[in-house]
């Protein structure tokens, strides 16, 4: 009873070792993040001066102001990003739950086959594909277009493969009953499926918004003038363009640059996290 | 493998939706192969109908995935394959040369230390990234206040979210020489400071632990997960006979989250073959070669040097590394894996 007792107290030392320890990286994980704000705030003269400082000292926005009215067209290229990444995450949210639907819950010839040619997709790089799609794109004109990028991922394996595993994992019941009651297909989706799938849509959502914000081969590689670029392949021009000694500059454009995926996950943490580990569990 | 499971899947019966697996609760409705419920037949349907409008709608509902997953996926991996056997020129005229692109990527100097590159980055990123992701994991894997690990997930997970473009322009800061953050440090505590990004034997390192630092907390979160669903009994039991931790880590919980770690291994493996905008922005593949990567290669000789077809031979080579690890991946997880 008393080694139990001291085992005990022992494992709990050792619980509370170890968090303190991940509270440490933890903390070190953040301080780029802590850093890059920090810099943001600074007056261009103080960036680099070291040692470097992780919190903010003052909340001084004027190099925010500096970045929109640079000569760098921020706003547009802000807005081409956001124009992607909606674009991209209400296409994949319809493409993707319409198909997951017919493999989850239909009965057709070749589905199964037509599922694994779909999954095989999760293994293609995106430069095994980008030298056709570039060519093609030359012709038709979508080069510099970001529509361009944005209508290359429409749809996605992952997000019917996630939609699908999602839809298997929930009753059917109620689907069935409507059909014995007479409802068709369409309207079973619509209003039966749907609904249930909310949670499952909300990760898709999240993830593809992000997946579709970070692109940067793709977006270098298809939209390379100024005006059709998106924010992370911009990031990199900016630095450039502002110089080195701008440093705040930089970061105040960053800053702003990932307010919208930090947002989102701040927000939504929980969605994301399940879609992610639904997937990657499951597979 | 989910894949696996709906091939075969056993198709005793034909339902409305097709069944549960193992179907259990829909065979007893089976009847000489033919769905026969009575509450299908009030509904005054004939169940051939019914198959029929079910097909149709399974067509049209796969149909815009399918034209564009065509479009944008396989024609193009098709034109690609095509495109590495030829030297393209739409204004001189293109032609046939064979394994001429691929024969010049594996004779090359340059070509072989940038693929040797991309391989050896993929081995210490891969094996970084999923070891320490599983030794996070079980840390983490321990009664803790809600918030706690609300705020753990949130500073291990926010650099897996944010664009590699963007956290690569704040560590070319943190790796300076002179005004870098990290030799501040160094400095500080009386350590040498280190020439992260511009000596050519450290620069892949310094590449490699930015990129840990930002995928780790993925592989992390899956590995939470896949610990959450280790049975409590069997580790209760072990505990009970005292047998040491080490020992229930081998012999229970690492057998019984193996296809999560191969997962992980495979999926790790596919991103960082593909190592492009961290390289891009922390050394522009410098110095010399000594960081470039596959897909700086691509970019360079197809979009810079306009040698299409030899671009295409090398994104044939990557995806053909990718294959190769995927299937070693199922036939291992057939194997060895226990579930």
């Amino acid at each position: 009873m008393n080694t139990a007792m001291q085992t005990q107290a022992a494992k709990r030392w050792l619980d509370y070792t170890i968090i303190a320890v991940i509270a440490v990286l933890a903390i070190g994980m953040l301080l780029p993040f802590l850093w890059l704000f920090s810099v943001s705030f600074k007056p261009v003269s103080e960036a680099y001066k070291l040692p470097p400082t992780f919190w903010p000292t003052s909340l001084d926005l004027s190099n925010y102001a500096a970045v929109l009215a640079s000569r760098v067209p921020f706003l547009q290229i802000y807005g081409n990003s956001l124009l992607i990444a909606v674009v991209v995450t209400v296409g994949q949210m319809i493409t993707c739950t319409l198909a997951a639907f017919a493999f989850a819950r239909l009965e057709f010839r070749g589905r199964d086959t037509l599922f694994v040619i779909l999954l095989i997709g999760l293994m293609f790089p995106a430069q095994v594909t980008i030298l056709p799609i570039y060519l093609g794109y030359a012709q038709v004109g979508l080069i510099n277009q970001p529509i361009g990028l944005g209508l290359m991922y429409l749809t996605s394996s992952f997000g019917v493969f996630l939609m699908r595993q999602f839809m298997l994992s929930q009753p059917k019941a109620l689907e069935e009953a409507a059909l014995m009651d007479g409802a068709g297909y369409l309207k079973i989706f619509w209003r039966i499926s749907l609904p249930q799938l909310r949670p499952a849509l909300s990760a898709l959502g999240i993830i593809t918004f992000t997946q579709t914000w970070n692109y940067y081969f793709q977006a270098r590689v298809l939209l390379g003038r100024e005006t059709s670029m998106t924010l992370p392949v911009a990031m990199d021009v900016l630095r450039g363009y502002l110089g080195s000694g701008s440093l705040s500059l930089v970061m105040a454009a960053m800053s702003m640059s990932i307010l919208p995926v930090v947002l989102l996950f701040l927000v939504a943490q929980k969605f994301v996290i399940e879609g992610i580990t639904m997937s990657g569990i499951k597979n | 493998m989910s894949v696996a499971q709906s091939k075969t899947e056993p198709r005793l019966f034909t339902s409305p939706f097709m069944g549960e697996p193992g179907g259990a609760v829909s065979i007893s409705r089976v009847e000489s192969g033919n769905t026969v419920t009575t509450a299908s037949m009030s509904a005054a349907r004939k169940p051939s109908d019914l198959r029929r409008t079910q097909a149709r709608t399974g067509y049209l509902f796969v149909l815009p995935t399918s034209v564009l997953y065509l479009t944008f996926v396989l024609a193009p991996v098709v034109l690609t394959v095509i495109l590495s056997f030829a030297y393209y020129d739409p204004m001189l005229g293109s032609r046939w040369v064979g394994f001429e692109n691929f024969q010049r990527f594996f004779t090359d100097r340059r070509s072989l230390e940038i693929l040797w590159n991309t391989l050896r980055f993929t081995f210490f990123a891969v094996s970084f990234n999923v070891s320490i992701g599983l030794i996070l994991a079980l840390a983490l894997n321990r009664a803790m206040p809600g918030w706690l690990l609300y705020f753990f997930r949130l500073a291990f997970f926010l650099p897996v979210i944010i664009a590699a473009a963007f956290v690569s322009i704040v560590w070319s800061y943190f790796f300076g020489d002179d005004l870098g953050v990290i030799n501040y440090f160094l400095r500080l505590v009386g350590l040498p400071a280190v020439r992260w990004l511009t000596d050519a034997s450290t620069a892949m390192t310094s590449i490699i632990i930015m990129d840990v630092w930002k995928n780790t907390g993925f592989f992390m979160i899956i590995f939470i997960a896949a610990l959450q669903g280790v049975p409590k009994n069997i580790m209760e039991a072990a505990v009970m006979d005292g047998t040491p931790a080490w020992r229930q880590f081998f012999r229970i919980t690492l057998p019984y989250i193996s296809p999560v770690v191969f997962f992980c291994i495979v999926y790790a493996s596919i991103g960082a073959l593909q190592v492009y905008e961290s390289i891009v922005i922390l050394t522009q593949g410098g110095p010399g070669d000594a960081t470039r990567s596959l897909s700086i290669l691509i970019v360079e000789q197809g979009f810079g040097s306009f040698q299409i077809g030899y671009a295409a031979a090398i994104s044939v080579v990557m995806t053909v590394i990718i294959l190769i690890i995927t299937a070693i991946q199922q036939l291992l997880s057939r194997k060895w894996v226990q579930r």
